[in-house]
């Protein structure tokens, strides 16, 4: 059971920032609130006491989502239901809606901040590998002096371990900004224990881009969740095909590195089984997405023969 | 090696109707009410397989009226008669027959008035739907008249009814004995289709044929063994109660993991009516038998398509692809 | 108690409120609004029973602080027809069938809802997808889903309104699809459930759960939660008058645990109080001194010599072994042509009806302890709780809530005592709710089981012998085991007529959650070994599966494993039918998935490869192209 004493809705960032910084030891942000509700229960963190609790959901700052350029700055109070919907973000991020529509469902979708799943920093969590393929960086916002100052780094060094990231005391995270990649490919491979909202084995996010050719990689772009204490970019993969004419052998012996990065402490065997795979065939589905025909089952078997 | 193949399996089943080596007993009282209606009364009803619509089916039948016309009063033991416990696939035969002894009971009560007023003998009448008429005259009222009638002369018609299933204990050295009364029998073939990249299987298609004696209502029944078929499903590959030294671990559905929509099969099924001879409806039940054969004929069509017996349920991903490494292993040496 | 007021609208009526922020927006709708059908299944945004409009978009009430509705527009199930009326998709649910217990049923209809208004047009794959957050455990999803594509096919038109009609009626009420009677108070919400209903004056049970598997219960002090203001008793084995006790073969569980614990999230005390939170406050009171003591985990370990002994009546910890002989085994296995051993495991399942265990108790004017609970056998249940409250039969009284699923896992009465016990020290009304945790954690499971299998067969396929042994796991406490292990031993050697066989079955006390009944009563766990050996067997002797089953499938006259006579066995009508249905290639099962010619066809859907919706969006994408 969660209980509070205090439940704040600051609408400005000033607000919710001094609201923070005064308040008790042992509160907490929420903005979907999708995983504290559950984790207040018996079998996890029981019984919670949170002193005050701040939803983030009304922060004017943290709406919505700008493009800059090249880039895209996601107000953290962006919801995984909009990378489904929203047709500029279906366009300029495109490994994000089947990241989407394996995200838990529909419902908790509505709910759940991409920022918010980044925070939390799970082994597991589903957002956290397109956003790495994305080059993602992280605002951080504090009060100093009074005055909103922010920090920028990027996602890949803000998560340090299992729930364990760079925020400081006092901070809240404001955006995301993730490259704007129209004209890739993008693709997302999990596997859970069935389809639907289910915590991930392991998952595979891949953005690809061919030259006008159609037959060279121009760029290729692939992250790891699920393999370890937090995710990976595979820049040594990323580099063996860029500039490389695509060739089914040449996937194929990409996908076989990747094994040996598995570091998770249970299931090791299986992750490994599982990631070669996961590379091939999250290339291959960006492929498609750009256009290219779906490989018959006889090219794969050939190729593998 | 392709990514995904498929295969088939089939897996046949039996099971008995009713508590288990014993009698087996169910009393339920019933009246032909005011307005042509009709009141039942029992101890055991709805748990959610649709007993109440079936009951009501039934002592509409019985007592000649339409089944939305039958109120039925059930699961107190201080205003209804014993009828023990909702289980072990034994309401319709149990339950169903209890009411249709008691509705008929009352139904005579009313016929023997109605035959004496109209002057015909009794067993030339007949209700249905809410009229009863004398077979081969112009003789026909509604049931509503027919029950103001009857209470006219003086009489309520009210009805009780008791069945019973003979079960007999097991002898405790050699086991002999007769269980049941009543016997149903079952096949499923699955076919399935299993990714060699995650292990994965998914179920594609489910042709379940089921003998339930006499379906009542086959709408129900279908919907019985749907959900018995997404039951094995579940208990095939995916649901795992774990506890490590007796602590669970699997607190709940984040970890429990049960099928959802999107696990599901085509589940085509194949109703077979053996009727039992030893029951005024015939019927026997589907409750329990419906998931029995599931598991194993999924177990069996993961082999038709990768080769791999899954001798320890559930078959996760995880194990299916451990058993693919071991007997590609096995096949090179 | 601190305070948040709030301002939103429901069902299009404004509402003001001052509430517990610690309140979620499924507690304020069932709680504060008397809107019960919204339901709770699992409090963790995993089954979809709670789910609610905000601002027109679907959400889990569950996952959602009360506060976030501040100013929202809220719609729930009640407010989707008015009184009396039923919606397309409503009447759709009442014309297939698509309710059976009914619990999941307001949040399918809440989902569908929302599928369709989020996309009229939505395909079969899609809908699912839609709806891929909404556990049901009755129905197999098959009817709902058929709903749901009538009612889109309906509101577009594509479909007569008579769609949605009733069956006409032929010359027979007996074979007709009457649509479910209790369906249109389970598609709009209307159906109480034993957690929906409130007495005036009711208080409300949390109950202390024991954090070891097997432990002495050295001393409990409940002086400090009786003294909590606002609780009104602590209850505990101290307070059963009669003969404790309760079980569905042997009575070996007492209502509480009686001077030791046997399994973890054993109930050790409950407490009574004005309001759950102060109940669970009054938990945490409660000192218990526990002396743990060596645990079984293992059912092998059990029947070691020198195990830890669980129930003193039962010192070789063995529930009950259920032997089954017929014929001659030995000469049986000596005619075999190949004889083929294996072994198969099952694993523990748990029921997972939606509905947690609920229950409402109180004493009527007449002194008659009342319980009201979704009991699958409150005849029985009477008869244990009048003498665990040594009253006379007459005084105690069970009412059958309904049901929101039981599969067998509410035939044990683990938590009516409690609440009688309750009512009796304080004359006022109590319900308990479980959490789905307390719910995993302390109902029976199917039992997990091992088989170690030998089968003896003639070349041509005939089964010669059996010899069948399957051991099971019972848990800490007896319950159904007794019967589960005698239907399994009845039903072990599948639908043949073997001539010689030795079946036994035997179930042990451990101290993990204890095992009981579950759909199939241990049909399932003995007839999966039987089915895959069938299996196994045909693909040895180069037989289709269907055939080696004909060559030994009981027929009338028969004499069954226990040597019934079968006066008719309908398996050959139902081998024949599943072999046409499906189509069926005959063939031995030699791994040859990859060249029968009898696979996807009729009958199989589509592989489940998430994004149905992407035409839609990729449309959306040329558009903005375009466009731009």
């Amino acid at each position: 059971m969660l209980t509070c004493d205090t439940y704040l809705m600051p609408t400005r960032l000033g607000e919710a920032l001094h609201a923070w910084s005064e308040a008790p030891a042992g509160s907490r942000l929420v903005a979907g609130a999708t995983d504290i509700l559950p984790y207040a229960r018996e079998g996890r963190g029981g019984d919670v006491h949170l002193p005050t609790m701040i939803d983030l959901s009304r922060v004017a700052e943290l709406q919505g989502y700008e493009v800059r350029g090249n880039r895209v700055r996601l107000g953290a109070n962006v919801v995984y239901q909009q990378f489904l919907e929203d047709p500029t973000l279906v366009r300029l991020l495109p490994n994000m809606p089947s990241c989407a529509v394996w995200f838990a469902d529909d419902q908790i979708r509505q709910q759940a901040t991409l920022v918010g799943n980044l925070v939390n920093a799970s082994p597991a969590g589903d957002g956290l590998p397109p956003v790495l393929t994305l080059n993602g960086e992280i605002e951080l916002a504090r009060l100093e002096s009074g005055q909103i100052a922010t920090r920028t780094m990027p996602v890949a060094d803000f998560i340090t371990g299992p729930g364990r990231t760079e925020l400081r005391d006092g901070e809240i995270a404001t955006a995301v900004t993730v490259d704007a990649m129209e004209g890739y490919g993008g693709s997302f491979q999990k596997v859970g224990m069935r389809r639907s909202l289910v915590i991930s084995a392991v998952c595979c996010a891949a953005l690809v881009k061919t030259d006008p050719s159609g037959r060279i990689f121009e760029d290729v772009r692939l992250a790891l969740g699920g393999i370890g204490p937090r995710p990976i970019r595979l820049y040594d993969i990323e580099d063996m095909l860029r500039g490389q004419e695509m060739t089914r052998e040449l996937v194929a012996r990409a996908s076989l590195l990747p094994a040996d990065r598995v570091a998770s402490r249970s299931r090791v065997a299986y992750r490994r089984a599982v990631v070669s795979g996961f590379i091939e065939a999250a290339i291959e589905d960006a492929l498609v997405a750009l256009g290219a025909p779906k490989p018959t089952p006889e090219q794969r078997e050939a190729l593998h023969a | 090696m392709k990514r995904k193949l498929r295969g088939r399996g089939v897996a046949a089943s039996w099971y008995g109707i009713a508590r288990t080596a014993t009698i087996d007993r169910a009393g339920a009282w019933a009246e032909l009410d005011d307005g042509g209606t009709g009141k039942v009364v029992t101890g055991v009803t709805e748990i959610g397989e649709g007993i109440l619509t079936l009951l009501c089916q039934v002592a509409a039948e019985e007592f000649g009226i339409k089944p939305e016309q039958v109120t039925i009063g059930d699961n107190d033991t201080a205003r209804s008669p014993e009828a023990a416990h909702a289980g072990a696939t034994r309401q319709t035969y149990m339950i169903g027959n209890s009411v249709a002894l008691a509705c008929r009971e009352a139904r005579g009560r009313l016929f023997d008035e109605l035959a004496d007023h109209w002057d015909v003998p009794v067993e030339d009448l007949r209700a249905f739907d809410g009229f009863a008429w004398a077979e081969n005259t112009n003789k026909r009222m509604s049931m509503a008249e027919a029950v103001a009638l009857c209470k006219q002369r003086g009489v309520v018609p009210v009805g009780s009814g008791s069945f019973t299933a003979h079960g007999t204990g097991l002898d405790p050295v050699d086991g002999h004995g007769s269980p049941w009364q009543a016997y149903v029998f079952g096949t499923q073939v699955a076919e399935v289709e299993v990714d060699t990249v995650t292990g994965e299987v998914q179920v594609m298609g489910i042709w379940a044929a089921h003998d339930v004696g006499r379906a009542i209502n086959p709408r129900g029944v279908a919907g019985q063994i749907e959900g018995g078929v997404v039951q094995g499903l579940g208990q095939a590959l995916m649901e795992d109660y774990q506890t490590s030294e007796g602590h669970p671990v699997t607190h709940g559905f984040a970890k429990y993991i049960l099928p959802t929509a999107l696990d599901i099969p085509e589940i085509n099924t194949t109703i077979v009516e053996d009727p039992d001879p030893l029951s005024p409806l015939g019927a026997k039940g589907i409750g329990e038998p419906a998931l029995v054969p599931t598991a194993p004929a999924i177990m069996n069509a993961i082999y038709d398509a990768v080769g791999v017996r899954i001798r320890s349920l559930p078959a996760t991903p995880e194990k299916v692809l451990a058993a693919l490494a071991e007997k590609r292993a096995h096949d090179m040496n | 108690m601190p305070e948040f007021d709030i301002d939103f609208t429901v069902n299009g009526r404004p509402v003001s409120r001052r509430i517990d922020p610690s309140l979620r927006l499924l507690d304020l709708l069932r709680e504060g609004l008397a809107l019960t059908g919204a339901k709770e299944g699992c409090g963790a945004g995993e089954c979809g029973t709670c789910s609610v409009f905000i601002d027109g978009k679907l959400v889990k009430s569950c996952l959602m602080p009360a506060a976030k509705a501040q100013g929202a527009s809220i719609e729930t199930v009640e407010g989707l027809a008015r009184p009396g009326e039923l919606t397309p998709v409503q009447k759709a649910f009442h014309r297939t069938g698509a309710s059976q217990c009914g619990y999941c049923i307001p949040g399918m209809v809440m989902a569908a809802t929302s599928a369709l208004r989020e996309n009229p047009d939505a395909g079969l794959e899609e809908l699912k997808e839609r709806m891929g957050g909404n556990i049901c455990r009755c129905t197999g999803y098959t009817k709902i889903i058929e709903a749901v594509e009538i009612a889109r096919d309906v509101v577009a038109g594509k479909l007569p309104q008579t769609a949605l009609d009733p069956e006409g009626v032929g010359a027979s009420w007996i074979g007709h699809n009457t649509a479910r009677l209790d369906a249109p108070s389970k598609v709009s919400g209307r159906l109480a459930y034993a957690g929906d209903m409130v007495m005036p004056g009711m208080l409300h049970m949390q109950v202390l759960r024991s954090p070891h598997a097997h432990a002495r219960i050295v001393r409990i002090d409940t002086s400090e939660a009786e003294a909590l203001p606002g609780v009104a008793c602590v209850v505990t084995a101290d307070d059963v008058p009669g003969e404790d006790g309760f079980g569905v073969f042997v009575h070996d569980q007492p209502v509480m645990a009686r001077g030791k614990v046997r399994h973890v999230g054993e109930a050790v005390a409950a407490v009574a109080a004005e309001s759950v939170r102060i109940a669970r406050e009054a938990l945490k009171l409660i000192r218990v001194e526990y002396e743990e003591l060596p645990g079984l985990y293992d059912p092998e370990d059990a029947l070691k010599p020198g195990a830890p002994v669980i129930h003193d009546y039962c010192p070789d910890n063995v529930v009950k072994h259920i032997p089954v002989r017929k014929g001659d085994i030995e000469a049986g296995f000596a005619a075999a042509d190949v004889i083929i051993e294996d072994e198969f495991a099952t694993q523990q399942v748990e029921h997972a009806y939606l509905e947690p265990e609920a229950g409402l108790a109180y004493v009527d004017h007449d002194d008659v302890v009342t319980v009201i609970s979704p009991s699958q056998n409150i005849t029985h249940h009477r008869h244990m709780l009048a003498d665990i409250l040594a009253r006379p039969i007459n005084k105690v009284r069970f009412i059958m809530s309904p049901v929101g699923g039981g599969f067998g896992g509410k035939e044990d009465m683990i938590y009516q005592g409690m609440l009688a016990l309750a009512a009796l020290k304080t004359h006022r009304p109590i319900r308990l709710i479980f959490t789905r945790e307390e719910s995993i954690a302390c109902s029976a499971k199917r039992h997990p089981s091992r088989t170690r299998y030998r089968m003896g067969l003639t070349n041509d396929g005939r089964i010669t012998a059996i010899e069948f042994s399957l051991l099971a796991d019972g848990g800490a406490y007896g319950m159904s085991s007794e019967g589960v292990m005698r239907k399994a031993a009845i039903l072990s050697c599948g639908p043949y007529e073997v001539d010689n066989l030795k079946v036994d079955t035997k179930v042990v006390y451990t101290n993990n959650t204890p095992s009981g009944a579950f759909r199939t009563f241990g049909g399932m766990q003995a007839q999966f070994a039987t089915e895959s050996m069938m299996d196994i067997a045909a693909e040895r002797l180069g037989l289709d599966p269907f055939e080696i089953r004909r060559r030994n499938m009981m027929r009338a006259g028969s004499l069954t494993h226990t040597q019934q006579k079968l006066n008719s066995a309908a398996i050959d009508r139902v081998l024949d039918a599943a072999e046409a249905s499906s189509g069926w290639e005959p063939g031995a099962p030699t791994v040859r998935g990859s060249t029968r010619g009898d696979l996807a066809g009729p009958g199989t859907r589509q592989p489940c490869t998430l994004g149905a919706r992407f035409a839609t969006a990729g449309a959306d994408i040329e558009t903005v192209k375009v466009a731009s």
